[in-house]
């Protein structure tokens, strides 16, 4: 797209206009998809599935009168301004690592080979049975794949019922 | 000097606190800070007060895969905690040693905050750091003083809780930490993954943490066999023995969802393995059949507006994932191989001991059927000389804490502890090493 932009009068047919940008993602697709599958497991220990942050000074809010509203209000206003670089450094600080950061800084990696450690103690890829499909719609044993974004289902009404709620919402 | 032990299993689910030396716990409360919609403050759990409507409640806690990464919010729940043991005893943490469990392969960072948090903040007197495993042994010993596991100081501890599963051998106390292995699944991915389902196929309930922990527990079980179970599922009417509603609650008349029939929760275990009665052909289109008038009077009654959802599949599908983490897109092996792969790394003579002395605890073991699908997974894996023996906890919950409540009461505990002042001596990296792990 940036290239047509830049130069105009270089020619191009519509079609391949219209592709070549869904091609590029579409090549990129299979990083995509596991970069999907990757953030599902990781959804998967969430606490809350919403966009829920870690609000670390909320309770100095609540504590307030009501009668205090108006002048809390414009001191606010002041207190907003003000609270740029420095509170923001400072909640970034206040909130707790997450584990995979605590587990990265501990560069257990660098641990010699016959030290347990965490890294170590997971179990490995599975060798005695290999992955079954279930449908995403329905739960049953899925057969087909959806070509778009790989997702399994079992039947054609899955199907539709894929493509009209959850197909290519992973890609992209 | 006698002192007060306070004995504290601090899972990632649940805490579960009491005095050494007592049969059960005297708290136990889910490990979190929740806010429900109707307060801005986050709240501790209670179990004494009126319950709080927990409908679309937002949840924090302090442990993160297993492992405590946000040690202010654990102060602010260890003191809720404590204040409410120590309070009835009369007795503060300076006086009293402290004996905590941890998950094991904890990172050295992480033994450094909780260090901190008892001693610095807390100032207990003394310290004992136990893993799950060992205590889980020490209790299954000491319940049968003449069963195998005792006599042969050795067990395999399957730890199945709330943030990860653990295939952890134990021998002559001591857990082998080089022959632990781990499944990072536990109870908080499965239900999230039945959130996922059930808010895609029917109602979004993508908020409802507390209300699917209780849908998980209630209805759901282990498959002794999913094809068939499966087949089974898609059926209609009253052939299909899965199926189940569950009503959520409406804020006015019960402020808990339930079951809405708990026999027809139960058909499941009337499918018997072997006997398929459902099978047999011929009667099925028969079935379907006849019974078309009455799906239709099934169908009304599971109106939208009564605010339910069914379950089928779901209810076996879940729990499944235990046995099969690939079928999620995790590349990690089930239970059966995490059991087989922890006892191949250890000595050959143990095999076949750790083997015959398998114990099942953590709260994850508690969906109906578990041990036998267990055994069922596992018995092809393992020679045929070796006998396979799975034993599960009377409460796999407690198990641990009971564990941790004999070691207390027993002589040598206060020889095992680190002191106040040795902490303040050496440190916490060169405290723990007396702990063996």
């Amino acid at each position: 797209m940036d290239d047509d932009a830049s130069n105009p009068l270089r020619r191009v047919s519509s079609r391949t206009r219209k592709v070549a940008s869904k091609m590029v993602a579409a090549l990129a697709s299979t990083d995509n998809r596991t970069q999907a599958a990757l953030a599902r497991l990781e959804a998967l220990e969430n606490d809350n599935a919403g966009i829920e942050t870690v609000e670390p000074n909320d309770e100095d809010d609540d504590s307030l009168d009501e009668d205090d509203q108006v002048y809390m209000q414009k001191k606010q206003s002041k207190s907003m301004k003000r609270k740029t670089r420095q509170a923001k450094a400072l909640e970034a600080r206040k909130a707790p690592k997450t584990f995979l950061e605590l587990l990265h800084e501990a560069n257990l990696e660098s641990l010699p080979s016959h030290v347990p450690s965490y890294l170590k103690a997971s179990v490995g890829p599975p060798i005695s049975t290999s992955r079954r499909h279930f449908c995403t719609v329905c739960g049953s044993a899925a057969k087909y794949t959806c070509v778009r974004c790989g997702i399994r289902f079992c039947s054609c009404r899955c199907q539709n019922i894929h493509n009209d709620t959850r197909c290519l919402k992973f890609v992209a | 000097m006698q002192q007060n032990v306070v004995v504290l299993d601090n899972g990632g689910g649940l805490i579960k606190a009491g005095l050494g030396g007592d049969r059960d716990p005297s708290t136990i409360i889910p490990n979190c800070l929740y806010r429900p919609l109707s307060s801005k403050k986050w709240l501790h759990p209670s179990p004494s007060s009126d319950p709080i409507d927990l409908t679309s409640a937002a949840v924090r806690r302090p442990i993160d895969r297993g492992y405590l990464i946000n040690p202010d919010l654990q102060r602010d729940i260890w003191a809720h905690v404590f204040s409410s043991i120590l309070h009835t005893h009369h007795v503060g943490p300076a006086h009293s040693a402290l004996l905590l469990t941890e998950p094991l392969f904890a990172l050295p960072s992480v033994q450094r905050a909780t260090d901190e948090l008892v001693f610095e903040d807390f100032n207990f007197a003394a310290l004992y750091v136990a893993d799950s495993p060992s205590l889980t042994h020490l209790y299954e010993a000491s319940r049968r003083p003449t069963g195998l596991i005792s006599r042969a100081q050795c067990s395999l501890v399957v730890d199945c809780g709330f943030s990860f599963t653990h295939a952890a051998p134990v021998f002559q106390n001591f857990t082998l930490n080089y022959a632990a292995k781990r499944i990072d699944l536990g109870g908080k991915a499965l239900t999230n993954y039945l959130k996922e389902l059930v808010s895609y196929r029917s109602v979004n309930v993508m908020d409802e943490t507390f209300l699917m922990d209780d849908v998980k527990e209630k209805l759901c079980f282990v498959s002794m066999d999913v094809t068939r179970d499966l087949r089974i599922a898609k059926k209609s009417g009253k052939e299909n023995l899965l199926r189940c509603t569950y009503v959520l609650p409406d804020g006015v008349a019960h402020t808990k969802g339930f079951v809405k029939d708990a026999d027809e929760a139960q058909r499941y275990t009337a499918l018997d393995e072997g006997d398929d009665q459902s099978q047999k052909p011929g009667t099925s289109m028969d079935w379907d059949q006849a019974h078309v008038t009455e799906k239709i009077e099934e169908r009304k009654k599971t109106d939208l507006t009564k605010n339910e959802f069914d379950l089928t599949n779901e209810r076996f599908l879940v729990p499944e994932m235990i046995f099969h983490p690939a079928d999620l897109g995790m590349n990690q092996a089930g239970l059966a191989e995490c059991i087989v792969r922890a006892v191949s790394s250890c000595h050959p003579h143990l095999q076949p001991l750790l083997y015959q002395s398998i114990v099942l605890t953590g709260g994850s073991t508690l969906f109906p059927r578990f041990t036998q699908r267990l055994e069922r997974e596992l018995r092809p894996l393992v020679p045929d000389d070796f006998q396979v023996k799975i034993t599960s906890q009377e409460d796999p919950i407690l198990g641990v804490w009971r564990g941790g409540s004999l070691l207390a009461s027993s002589p040598d505990f206060e020889g095992m502890c680190v002191t106040k002042a040795e902490y303040e001596e050496l440190g916490s990296a060169r405290c723990r090493r007396r702990f063996f792990h």
